[in-house]
């Protein structure tokens, strides 16, 4: 599985230098660097169509659209793995708290039901069995 | 409605309870006989309750003092009481993401792309969801330039227009400047013998393959900024761009 994303990884830097020494080439264009500025070109589509290659082992990728709007934002991906842990996280405190309150609830209700209706309580526990805290 | 809840608790019960009477169920009168229309009503009520959650249960319980009394649902194993974290295994990842602090720029994430990548890419239009909403076209397969096609990439000598200039500036990036700021000060406290070990140091810093790496973008950074570019021939006219 790393072994995909690295050669894509390779595959896109090489794409991305070749790119950048275009840039420099353009920047200040010569006469004498047009052979350069061919090769460079070709450079460039042979590189999209390693990039290309590559696709067909990640088809089975899936990247979350949000995390495309913090790389739009220009803020590092990795932020959003952290705040979804962190939201993983929270949420799961606050289901388990939920679970906590509602178990003592429901322990509370029925030793109180118990007192005041002791023998529908006793049909009830005969119906439902002594059920295990949740 | 009332009427069924009480006849149904009143089959049972002929008298009612004391803790009935006190919530004021089945106020003290018997309770009349269970009329015979009311029978397909009943059996009507769990089809109509029983589209919501667990299902009810059959008419036949419901001679038993409880009314409308509901099967428990099927318990699961992995609630929120479980720390999911630990159970799929995120320990390793959470204490990496969570326990050390991430940096913000999208350029920490990519120290080795060029180009101002902080910047939204709204303002350029390289935004990625640019890119989802509007596809380029696919499908064609990349073939190699002919000599004919490439006639169209020959372009005028000299630098760029300005207002193209701007896209090869590049962020000071922060290492190099700090490895730079001692660089000048090795010279000059020579003379202490425990100065022998940045020198070693510096020796050892060159034989490093990633340090000639740098020193080569330093080079191209520099051949970038001056008018003579390097395995470029010709003199070049001063030129004031801003590169």
């Amino acid at each position: 599985m790393a072994e995909k994303f690295d050669n894509l990884e390779e595959h896109l830097e090489k794409f991305v230098e070749n790119i950048r020494q275009l840039g420099i080439i353009v920047s200040d264009f010569q006469p004498s660097s047009q052979t350069g500025l061919n090769q460079k070109l070709n450079f460039m589509i042979t590189g999209l169509q390693d990039i290309e290659k590559c696709r067909q082992q990640l088809h089975d990728i899936n990247v979350p659209l949000e995390v495309f709007e913090y790389i739009d934002q220009g803020r590092n991906p990795q932020l959003y793995t952290k705040e979804c842990l962190e939201r993983a996280l929270a949420k799961n405190e606050q289901i388990k708290g939920k679970n906590d309150t509602l178990t003592k609830f429901k322990s509370l209700l029925v030793s109180e039901l118990g007192k005041v209706f002791p023998e529908e309580m006793a049909k009830y526990k005969a119906i439902h069995g002594d059920d295990p805290p949740s | 409605m009332t009427e069924i809840f009480s006849t149904l608790f009143g089959q049972n019960d002929a008298q009612p309870s004391t803790g009935q009477a006190g919530l004021g169920f089945a106020a003290g009168k018997p309770p009349p006989p269970m009329p015979s229309n009311q029978a397909p009503v009943a059996a009507q009520i769990p089809g109509q309750l029983g589209d919501e959650g667990p299902t009810l249960r059959k008419p036949g319980a419901m001679n038993e003092p409880f009314y409308l009394l509901r099967e428990l649902p099927v318990g699961n194993e992995l609630t929120g009481n479980t720390n999911l974290i630990t159970h799929y295994s995120l320990e390793h990842a959470f204490n990496k993401f969570c326990g050390k602090k991430v940096k913000e720029k999208l350029s920490n994430f990519l120290p080795e792309l060029p180009g101002m990548i902080d910047c939204p890419g709204i303002q350029d239009g390289s935004s990625l969801r640019s890119l989802i909403e509007k596809p380029p076209v696919c499908g064609n397969s990349f073939s190699p330039l002919t000599g004919a096609l490439l006639t169209g990439f020959r372009l005028h000598t000299g630098p760029l227009p300005e207002q193209y200039r701007l896209m090869h500036i590049q962020p000071p990036k922060k290492k190099s400047k700090q490895k730079r700021n001692p660089r000048p000060l090795d010279p000059l406290p020579p003379e202490t013998p425990s100065d022998s070990d940045p020198k070693k140091k510096k020796k050892k810093r060159d034989d490093d393959p990633d340090r000639k790496k740098k020193k080569k973008d330093k080079k191209k950074k520099k051949s970038r900024h001056s008018p003579d570019h390097p395995g470029l021939t010709g003199s070049q006219p001063n030129s004031n761009s801003l590169r």
